[in-house]
């Protein structure tokens, strides 16, 4: 009886997830798979001809990169960040809290444009140093990988705080004090005891914005533009512009891969790091 | 290595609420000293203190010839155990044990060498290599305790080590911890809100109220002689009962209540006993007679509890509530006249305050 009704309750759920994602993703890799004489690779032949293209794997490549630095400096800023705040006052901690997470308020779209008015050639920053004489013509930021990535950072910080001051908070005040009785100083306690123990916590965050920003077709659309492609906007390009369903199901796939990919070493990671950590 | 504690005119505040004022105590080396008191006593703010988590609003704290008082606690060099373990838990036993040693730069073989001999002592050794996560509440407080005993620090301090391990266990560790200080001849500072603990297995005691040391002696003394009302009543002499001497004869003192009783009392027994007086008892210290011509003072009795070895009568004595405990076989009734005569091996003289 206890059991039916489990799964009673358990079943709208399941199925919005059945009928909503795990058959349209299965639709989607479904149409990935060529005929099996299709070509020399037999039916994963689409696959062997997206890495064909130096183009497409620069493509990949690149989207890589960018989610790689992106989560690597979302994850240094982060941290330090959420250190500080962990240790305020509690009434100063959620102050800082609630104006870390501000810019969430806006939408991806916004913040990235807010970008386009700082970063232009006759941008703010630009005009400023135009205007000390620091440059003798404007500096081309735009529709660089560098642009993309520095919105993003700014984009997912404020995830990464929010994450990561949920988990500093929960270190025990005394495994700290235990640490520093036993002749550990600040940088030592640290770098042993609270950086080990926020594992669980930075794997949460670098798979939240590593997954996001490998994935992100607003930002790479209105700063990295079409020369600096990245996956999400080939994707646009290839299903929308091109309509071909199977190279766009080709490119969803693999980033697809990539993503698990890269979650299952970030855990292998985590589990070497903090042996506590799942 | 060890060295004595002094804890100079010490005070301290929590925002501006004050939580010690002016307290004073000196640790003999190797002396095992209990902070002993209910919660908000001010004996773990005393610890914290020494241990440097705190900062005295004045004050000095001194460890052998070293001034702690404004030092970083990780340069304090004493050895801490804590109420729930603080063992880290993403690092094996062994690795655990081994933290302090890392701190001081010891070579890896080194440390590691030195934490198993230290686990091997405690009786862990077979468990070296498991994580805190996989061991009992006893298990932990001993790799917590060999953690703190391997850095070979000239203090040791307790923060309610045992409060969260079953009654049990609590003697078999409190046993082992005194053996372990003992062996080392370490001084040692042990905070506990529980008087048979802290009794067990301490050289002196210092009894805390309010952020103040009440009376600080040894058990032995503070069981059978409490200075004040306060300790008195802490170590269990529940009734307080104030007299006045009327006749002296040798060594024998006649007292009265301010009502008029009269009791007996012989300073051969209870010591010099000064004008005016508290005479404290336990339940077990005033004798419970039914017979009228006694002397002793006159009571009725009230509420009856049943202990096994005794029962326990609520009493009235004229203004005052007191308690006896009687081992008379045959129960008396509520309302029962009865005389209750001080038995002086459960008595204690309190100079007025």
């Amino acid at each position: 009886m206890k059991r039916i009704a489990g799964w009673m309750l358990a079943s709208p759920a399941t199925l919005a997830i059945t009928l909503l994602l795990v058959l349209p993703v299965a639709a989607t890799i479904g149409m990935t798979f060529g005929p099996s004489d299709g070509g020399p690779w037999g039916i994963v032949q689409p696959y062997a001809n997206f890495f064909d293209s130096a183009f497409q794997r620069r493509v990949l490549w690149r989207t890589f990169e960018v989610a790689g630095w992106v989560t690597v400096i979302s994850l240094a800023a982060g941290l330090v960040t959420a250190y500080v705040v962990a240790r305020c006052p509690p009434w100063m901690k959620s102050t800082l809290v609630v104006l870390a997470v501000f810019p969430l308020l806006t939408g991806v779209v916004v913040r990235s444009f807010a970008w386009l008015v700082l970063l232009g050639r006759q941008g703010m920053i630009n005009e400023f140093l135009l205007w000390t004489g620091m440059i003798e013509a404007p500096l081309s930021m735009l529709y660089t990988p560098g642009a993309v990535i520095v919105a993003m950072v700014y984009i997912f910080v404020p995830l990464m705080v929010l994450v990561l001051v949920g988990v500093l908070e929960n270190i025990p005040e005394d495994l700290l004090q235990a640490s520093s009785s036993l002749g550990a100083g600040p940088v030592a306690s640290f770098v042993q005891v609270t950086l080990p123990l926020a594992v669980p916590g930075l794997i949460v965050g670098a798979v939240l914005v590593f997954t996001a920003s490998f994935t992100s077709y607003a930002t790479p659309h209105l700063l990295g533009g079409s020369r600096q492609m990245m996956m999400g906007t080939f994707l646009q390009q290839r299903a929308m512009v091109a309509f071909d369903w199977p190279g766009a199901a080709v490119v969803a796939a693999i980033m697809l891969a990539v993503i698990v990919a890269t979650v299952l070493v970030m855990t292998r990671l985590a589990r070497r790091l903090n042996p506590m950590a799942t | 290595m060890t060295l004595p504690l002094t804890i100079d005119a010490i005070t301290a505040h929590y925002g501006t609420t004050k939580v010690l004022e002016d307290l004073s105590l000196s640790l003999a080396e190797g002396e095992l000293v209990s902070l002993l008191g209910a919660s908000g006593c001010g004996k773990t703010t005393t610890l914290r203190l020494v241990a440097g988590f705190l900062q005295p609003t004045s004050g000095r704290i001194t460890l052998g010839s070293k001034d702690l008082t404004r030092l970083p606690a990780h340069q304090r060099d004493i050895g801490l155990v804590f109420q729930n373990y603080a063992l880290f838990p993403h690092l094996t036993v062994r690795e655990n044990v081994a933290f302090g040693l890392k701190q001081r730069k010891v070579a890896t073989a080194e440390r590691l060498k030195r934490a198993d001999a230290m686990l091997d002592r405690v009786g862990l050794a077979h468990l070296a290599d498991r994580l805190p996560a996989a061991l009992s509440g006893g298990q932990k407080q001993r790799v917590a305790l060999a953690r703190a005993l391997v850095i070979e620090p000239p203090l040791l301090m307790f923060d309610e080590p045992l409060s969260n391990l079953d009654a049990k266990l609590r003697v078999d560790m409190r046993v082992e911890i005194r053996q372990l200080q003992r062996a080392n001849g370490t001084t040692a500072l042990y905070v506990t809100h529980d008087q048979e603990e802290a009794f067990s297995i301490s050289d002196r005691v210092a009894i805390m109220h309010q952020g103040r040391i009440m009376q600080l002696d040894t058990p032995e003394v503070l069981y059978q002689r409490p200075a004040n009302a306060f300790v008195a009543n802490f170590v269990g002499f529940e009734n307080l009962i104030p007299l006045t001497v009327s006749a002296r004869n040798g060594a024998l003192v006649t007292a009265q209540t301010a009502e008029g009783a009269v009791l007996e009392l012989s300073q051969d027994q209870l010591g010099p006993i000064p004008d005016r007086f508290t005479l404290a008892t336990r339940p077990d210290g005033l004798v419970v007679t039914t017979d009228p011509a006694a002397s002793g003072l006159p009571a009725t009795l009230g509420l009856r509890t049943y202990l096994g070895r005794a029962y326990q009568y609520q009493a009235k004595a004229g203004g005052l509530s007191v308690v006896a405990n009687s081992a008379l076989s045959q129960p008396l009734d509520a309302g029962a006249a009865v005389r209750l005569t001080p038995n002086p091996e459960q008595c204690a003289i309190l100079q007025p305050e």
